[in-house]
């Protein structure tokens, strides 16, 4: 019997270990998202160099519902939502919605692909640095497509990795009108 | 203890609540490893995570030296995926192997670095960045092109290794075999043979004595042989059913063997194998379950041979984990073939080769293994570290490396005081207990150095106070920049220059090519010695206020990263600017030239 319970003992703390050691790591993996407040403020703080070689801070568009998203030509899921947030620019553009798109890319790419599907908001390019800024606002795993939602007082509404459907882009940007 | 379970099942629901949504970080998701075969091959490995898949045409590869080339004509072909948007595609799923030729080569300069450059998706709909991957590559003893014995890497690498080393192991099973069926056994059992001689197969020796043992003075020769034989063929026939499997269902198998459960379960078998080297309890069935198969064996012309098959069919499963590397490279050849008895077929050549060492005990009637004696027992303290050590390896992909770190740390420090490393010596200790007392401090300070470097933020295993060296040398050897924040500041400290270049730094928190630089270019001698004949200044424009923007525009900089000269004069010198990460050796060579 003693050793019956042994054995149960040695058991359960080896259960516990697996089990801790996949909780660690998944406890690991789901870090607090950044400070929305703080990364509204790093967001409206950067400054991207735009298609058209000018400096775009993004500063100008404070006030407004701003949504920041990531993206590149060579990304096909990137490319998935981009016609949907054409139509939610033209829809929303008079209620203060305005889209940034910052693209992973080279210019010489953004620039056709922008004029072949009709981007009707403006688009800012960026390298590496950038991609690493947006690990710092709350893409951890770096991958693109990211958006970011701020309201109108520059704070972080929503952060998301991944494709934004027009139903769920909808109901994210509505209540900030 | 009812309690205890459902806290148990509790915490593991809720921990799989969370998996759905986690994307892995590149280096997680796409594992990149390198080696060189031989003087004229490469080959590059990539472990991709299951959901994940890396494009083939993206994939670049360049070597420098320049003088060094790399044939990338030869890519395997990948997957058709049709895509929306590129049509169709050729994609990589799971394990890649990429042999590729190297031309260039020679045993004077044997040194290159491979970079690759690849990029990929996951099947949740992101895409990650092109990933720049690099390997330093040097041309060791081997042989030139072409008279590599395939076997030779494996040998050298495995006795030294702690445990298998899944780089080296899996390659060479997986490139071996090439020939017809014979062939291909033969070539499988010799690979058990050399399996045999890895730490993996100790925790059998053990379960193989307490089969012999009880037989005591009975024993003969014939007879030990036979129950080995039969032990030995319970864990063939489990790996033949392993092979069968493989060769069935093709690749999912080795993905399997890369998920997080598998590795968390396998290793909380092993830390259960070791807490019983230990003597925290034994490890046998049940005593009912024990009474009624001996019951049922005894029935049996032959007396304990299907309990002794049974121990074999567990030994198999128990050794499986410590064996994964290898034998998912065995594993992954087999299921390329598609063919189920030739997985069975192999797999079980190999388990036999594995096993061809036991048999030799077991012919030996028992007097090959070593007597028991106290000394056992440290024997089995060993093997039950070495458990642990097997433990902490598998789960290592899914630690962070300061957990892993602090994991080797607590097992090596631990060992080492059961190894009296803190005790004194009595004056008249034997050789042994010194040498056990060296041993002992020898892992005391090991320990003790992963355990500093893993607190003080060092995040290497090899290395663990590199941590402590480069913060250190941040501290004391970082050159210092003269801050300045505003257009007027820039011209003030031109003026003040009076005829010394100057050197004008962007810098920012979130810039991390500017931490690099910090880091690793900043504090090397040549560089420090030569930016002392300069004005060091920087602009720190983490704020980005309206200053910070106006001196960006200025020098037509976006942001950080960016650094810019100007001449004795004070005027800019306009072909020459370092926009991104730049290394000593040729931040040096940019000094010099501002310097002229």
């Amino acid at each position: 019997m003693r050793r019956l319970w042994q054995a149960l003992l040695a058991g359960g703390v080896a259960l516990a270990f697996g089990a801790a050691g996949v909780c660690f790591y998944q406890w690991r993996s789901a870090e607090a998202p950044p400070d929305p407040v703080e990364t509204g403020r790093r967001v409206l703080a950067a400054s991207l160099l735009g298609v058209d070689g000018k400096v775009q801070p993004f500063e100008q568009w404070r006030g407004r519902v701003l949504v920041v998203n990531f993206w590149a030509t060579w990304c096909a899921p990137c490319r998935d939502e981009i016609p949907g947030f054409i139509q939610f620019q033209e829809r929303f553009r008079t209620d203060g919605v305005q889209f940034v798109g910052v693209a992973i890319d080279q210019k010489e790419r953004v620039i056709p692909y922008a004029r072949e599907m009709g981007i009707n908001y403006p688009l800012v390019v960026g390298g590496m640095e950038t991609m690493e800024f947006a690990r710092q606002l709350g893409d951890r795993a770096t991958v693109l497509p990211f958006t970011l939602i701020l309201d109108r007082s520059g704070r972080v509404r929503t952060a998301q990795v991944g494709i934004l459907m027009p139903e769920k882009l909808e109901s994210l940007i509505k209540p900030l009108l | 203890m009812p309690r205890l379970i459902s806290i148990l099942t509790l915490l593991f629901s809720i921990c799989a609540g969370a998996v759905a949504q986690d994307l892995l970080e590149p280096e997680k998701a796409f594992q990149f490893s390198a080696r060189l075969l031989d003087a004229g091959q490469v080959e590059v490995h990539y472990a991709i995570a299951p959901g994940y898949y890396l494009y083939r045409e993206k994939f670049k590869f360049a070597a420098d030296p320049p003088a060094v080339s790399i044939d990338a004509t030869q890519l395997p072909p990948g997957k058709v995926k049709k895509d929306e948007f590129f049509g169709e595609v050729q994609i990589y799923r799971g394990e890649q192997r990429f042999v590729l030729p190297v031309k260039g080569l020679t045993a004077q300069a044997p040194h290159f670095t491979l970079n690759v450059v690849s990029q990929g998706c996951a099947d949740l709909g992101v895409c990650y960045p092109p990933q720049e991957q690099k390997a330093e590559l040097t041309l060791a003893a081997f042989s030139p092109a072409g008279t590599a014995t395939p076997a030779t890497p494996f040998l050298s690498t495995a006795p030294a290794a702690r445990a298998p080393n899944p780089q080296s192991e899996d390659a060479v099973i997986a490139g071996l075999f090439k020939g017809g069926f014979w062939v291909l056994l033969a070539s499988f059992f010799g690979f058990g043979l050399l399996l045999a001689l890895t730490p993996c197969v100790f925790p059998m020796i053990p379960i193989l004595s307490g089969i012999l043992v009880p037989h005591g003075a009975h024993l003969t020769h014939v007879r030990g042989f036979v129950l080995s034989l039969v032990y030995v063929l319970g864990m063939a026939i489990t790996y033949a059913l392993a092979g069968i499997a493989a060769g069935l269902l093709g690749t999912v198998l080795s993905a399997a063997l890369q998920n997080v459960w598998v590795l968390s379960g396998f290793a909380a078998i092993f830390v259960l194998l070791a807490l019983s080297m230990f003597g925290l309890y034994d490890l046998q069935l049940p005593t009912a379950l024990q009474s009624k198969l001996a019951a049922t064996s005894n029935k049996l012309h032959g007396g304990h041979f299907v309990s002794v098959f049974f121990m074999g069919v567990l030994s198999a499963l128990i050794v499986g984990p410590c064996v994964a590397a290898p034998l998912a490279g065995a594993l992954l050849y087999i299921s390329q073939s598609g063919d189920g008895v030739l997985g069975g077929a192999a797999l079980f050549a190999m388990a036999l080769g594995m096993g061809a060492p036991l048999l030799a005990v077991g012919a030996s009637a028992g007097t090959l293994l070593p007597k028991a004696g106290a000394w056992m027992e440290t024997v089995k303290r060993f093997f039950g570290v070495v458990l642990l050590g097997v433990a902490i390896y598998l789960v290592s992909p899914l630690l962070p490396v300061a957990a892993h770190m602090l994991a080797w740390a607590a097992l090596l420090i631990v060992s080492a005081i059961y190894l009296h490393a803190l005790d004194p010596l009595p004056p008249n200790a034997s050789g042994v207990r010194k040498l056990f007392k060296g041993i002992g401090v020898i892992g005391l300070l090991a320990g003790a150095a992963l355990l500093a470097g893993a607190l003080s933020g060092g995040r290497d295993i090899l290395q663990p106070l590199s941590g402590l060296r480069s913060a250190a040398a941040t501290v004391d050897r970082a050159p210092v920049f003269q801050r300045i924040d505003s257009p007027a500041r820039l011209d003030d400290a031109i003026r003040a220059a009076a005829g010394k270049p100057v050197m004008l730094d962007f810098y920012a928190d979130w810039c991390v090519s500017c931490k690099e630089m910090e880091r690793y270019t900043f504090v090397d001698d040549a560089v420090r010695a030569k930016m002392a004949g300069l004005v060091a200044l920087q602009a720190d424009v983490t704020q980005n206020l309206d200053d910070h923007k106006a001196l960006l525009k200025r020098f037509n900089l976006f942001g950080p990263p960016g650094i810019v000269f100007f001449d004795r004069q004070g005027n800019q010198i306009n072909n020459l600017r370092v926009v991104g990460f730049q290394a000593a050796d040729k931040f040096a060579a940019t000094l010099d030239l501002a310097l002229r």
